[in-house]
């Protein structure tokens, strides 16, 4: 099943398990999604519980935090992540704040689902990979799912949690198959995959770079005689920080593979916890591998250079081993 | 969850400390406040009480036993609770790599092009070994001396499998020697036919205990560091001679010469700020407290407790301060901070019958004052008759980095000054 399936399969789900929950967004309906997550929706469900929107971000999520405030359960789409800066009033001024104001006598069961990712030429304000931002943020739950199996299993436990989600899907990641558990429930925030085991040294890639990490893995026990352990993280809010320290303590090497970009990236504040939490296990300093710290360029080889590949995973890799 | 007793700091200056004597049996309750064990220190002995209730399941400083500060000396826990036999390490955080590699290696261009030989650790000249957390941690674990592994990591640093081979023993590490070894025997090998006594006959070789160690060391820093000089004068003390038979009758017991001498120093030092100042640093450092120490010897060795503003104490305050400090020194049981905080130095020894000696400077201070025997002596007087006086020799020794010449004579001339019209003393 590819990962648009899995999440079209998660929405179909809950939306006929829960009459509360209604999705929302820019093209969704007629047009079956940007890219055809919401397919088959608006004919099987009626235009009462798939709205079509103006191209209005900041109202799209303000209406998500309004209905949900009230007992539906929003599920609003925008269209690319970068798109999603137009409602950061209503992300981070009302949605992520409102349980903590109201001193919990309200709640924002929201989902707010967004692509982010290069690879498709779409230059910089389509393109780029935002997760830290909403990492800042107390009060928002963060997922980043890099598999159609995570996908499915994320977004239904984010339609049923009564936190505000963040859900950040991957353009890349769209048409990519993976087996998907018939009849599978909701996952549990704050698990991390272990994708691949390994003890000389521990790679924690994020989104799409999961994938990344795990064919460089590949790649350097077959040409390197490395056995990298490699974890994706799944949700950055809340993180399961103890399989990767557990994972450094057997490794002493940690390796953060992000797409986006170095500056008060997620791999900064992965790279801080590691050092304060297993300093003593450390063989070498902990290093990144981040996309390039430039706008997303248009240019297709450009672009391809602004985002790490395996063959950069692999250099740090072997950086934190020898001289190279 | 048991918690760690560590080697606390019992004085400013502590680096180590030896465990003297257990006051509580492995296996017996401890309480928070009250005795655990005695422990030596670079100044006294010192009891230090528990900071927390249970039961004490393990001891791993065995009396005798010498820790730096910082390191487990035993474990508090719940009655019960196991053992669990390796010494933690140090909870001090050793120091962050001072140059952290780069760490994000640039996409467009593999980092081929560093170029740096993997030669030695030492981290680029600043005399610090370049090793990574985990190598560190566990060269201490072992203890294993960093400085004598070499680097196979990136830019020669010290990795986790170098000291694993070191301590393997395929490495080239050296083994720390652990502090309660004895000091190698230096002797010289006796030739075949002689006795093993040698020419200045039997050896028995005293180790020295802490309080001596520290004596050694700083006296011998004191010496090489501070370039110093001497002034010398003699004080007409026959004004104080009759102030002390007049207090003699007032006060039981009366102050004492040395009192004088610390109370008429501690005013001068109010006048004369450098005095009561250090150099450290390549700077001044001058103190707004007048802490006089006083040496006083004891048991073979040498204590400078501290009369703490001397300056605003009267004689009889003083001398009951003197009196108190050297009782508890001679019965061992003076305590850090009364050693600590001094500012300047008075060393008498006009009870041996001693005119005039030179002392060396209890660094960082600027000056030690040394005073001599009070004698009667024939001086001339501003008549021009020959009388006679109670004359008392002192010596200044001065630190030329903070007193010059006229700095140390002016000073000289204020103690001389007070003692001699020795009445505002007794204000």
């Amino acid at each position: 099943m590819r990962y648009r399936e899995a999440l079209n399969q998660a929405l179909r789900e809950e939306m006929e398990a829960d009459e509360r929950v209604f999705i929302m967004g820019e093209d969704i309906g007629v047009f079956q999604g940007a890219f055809k997550v919401t397919q088959g929706l608006l004919e099987e469900f009626g235009d009462k519980r798939v709205r079509d929107t103006p191209i209005s971000e900041n109202t799209i999520v303000g209406v998500g935090v309004g209905g949900a405030m009230s007992g539906l359960r929003p599920v609003v789409e925008l269209m690319t992540i970068n798109f999603s800066l137009l409602a950061l009033d209503q992300i981070v001024n009302h949605a992520a704040a409102i349980h903590y104001m109201f001193g919990g006598q309200a709640r924002v069961p929201l989902v707010i689902r967004m692509p982010q990712g290069a690879g498709h030429q779409l230059g910089p304000t389509h393109s780029h990979c935002l997760e830290a931002i909403f990492l800042h943020v107390p009060g928002l739950l963060v997922a980043a799912p890099s598999t159609p199996a995570d996908a499915k299993g994320l977004l239904k436990a984010a339609i049923q949690d009564d936190n505000p989600v963040i859900f950040i899907e991957h353009e890349y990641l769209y048409g990519q198959r993976g087996e998907v558990p018939e009849n599978g429930g909701p996952m549990r925030f704050g698990e991390a995959a272990v994708r691949r085991e390994g003890s000389d040294v521990t790679i924690v890639g994020i989104s799409r770079m999961a994938i990344t990490a795990e064919r460089a893995a590949e790649q350097l026990a077959h040409e390197h005689e490395l056995e990298a352990e490699v974890i994706d993280p799944r949700t950055l809010r809340p993180l399961d920080l103890d399989t990767i320290l557990d994972s450094v303590k057997k490794t002493n090497r940690a390796v953060i593979v992000e797409e986006g970009w170095p500056h008060g990236g997620v791999g900064a504040n992965l790279a801080a916890l590691i050092q304060e939490q297993a300093f003593d296990y450390l063989d070498a300093p902990v290093a990144r591998v981040t996309g390039a710290d430039v706008p997303m360029p248009y240019s297709k080889p450009l672009e391809q250079a602004a985002f790490p590949h395996e063959e950069h995973v692999i250099q740090a890799c072997l950086a934190l081993f020898k001289d190279l | 969850m048991a918690t760690d007793v560590m080697m606390p700091r019992l004085s400013d200056s502590m680096e180590e400390g030896t465990v003297l004597k257990w006051l509580v049996d492995v296996g017996g309750e401890v309480k928070r406040g009250e005795p655990l064990v005695e422990i030596e220190t670079d100044k006294a002995n010192m009891t230090y009480e528990a900071d927390t209730d249970g039961v004490l399941i393990e001891v791993l400083a065995q009396e005798g036993e010498t820790l730096p500060i910082g390191q487990a000396i035993a474990r508090i826990g719940a009655a019960g609770e196991e053992a669990t036999g390796d010494r933690p390490q140090a909870t001090e955080e050793p120091e962050p790599e001072p140059e952290p590699e780069e760490q994000q290696p640039e996409k467009e261009e593999a980092p081929a092009t560093r170029d740096q030989p993997p030669a030695t650790s030492d981290g680029g000249g600043n005399g610090r070994v370049k090793a990574s957390p985990v190598a560190r941690r566990m060269a201490r674990e072992m203890g294993l001396e960093l400085a004598g592994i070499s680097g196979t990591g990136p830019g020669g640093r010290i990795v986790k499998a170098d000291i694993e081979a070191a301590a393997e023993g395929g490495g080239t590490a050296v083994k720390e020697r652990p502090a309660e070894e004895k000091a190698p025997d230096t002797r010289p090998p006796a030739p075949d036919t002689a006795s093993a006594d040698g020419a200045k006959g039997q050896v028995s070789v005293q180790e020295l205990t802490r309080l001596q160690r520290t004596v050694s060391r700083r006296m011998a820093e004191s010496k090489a560091t501070a370039p110093e000089f001497q002034l010398n004068m003699e004080i007409d003390m026959t004004g104080c001679v009759e102030l002390r038979a007049r207090l003699k009758e007032v006060a039981d017991p009366a102050p004492s010469f040395n009192d004088m001498v610390v109370k008429a120093a501690a005013k001068a030092l109010t006048e004369f700020p450098r005095v009561n100042g250090a150099y450290r640093d390549g700077q001044w450092e001058l103190y707004s407290r007048v802490n006089v120490g006083v040496a006083v010897a004891a048991q073979d060795t040498l204590i400078v407790p501290t009369i703490f503003d001397a300056d605003q104490k009267s004689l009889g305050a003083i001398a009951a301060d003197a009196r108190a400090l050297i009782t508890k020194v001679r019965d061992g049981n003076i305590t850090p901070p009364e050693l600590s905080g001094g500012t300047f130095t008075v060393s008498n020894l006009g009870m041996y019958g001693i005119e005039n000696f030179t002392a060396i400077i209890n660094p960082p201070q600027a000056a030690i004052l040394a005073v001599g025997a009070l004698k009667k002596k024939p001086v001339v007087d501003d008549a021009g008759r020959i009388v006679a006086r109670d004359m008392m020799g002192v010596t200044l020794i001065c630190d030329h980095r903070i007193l010059y010449g006229a700095d140390g004579a002016e000073f000289l001339g204020r103690v001389r000054q007070l003692l001699e019209q020795p009445f505002s003393l007794a204000l």
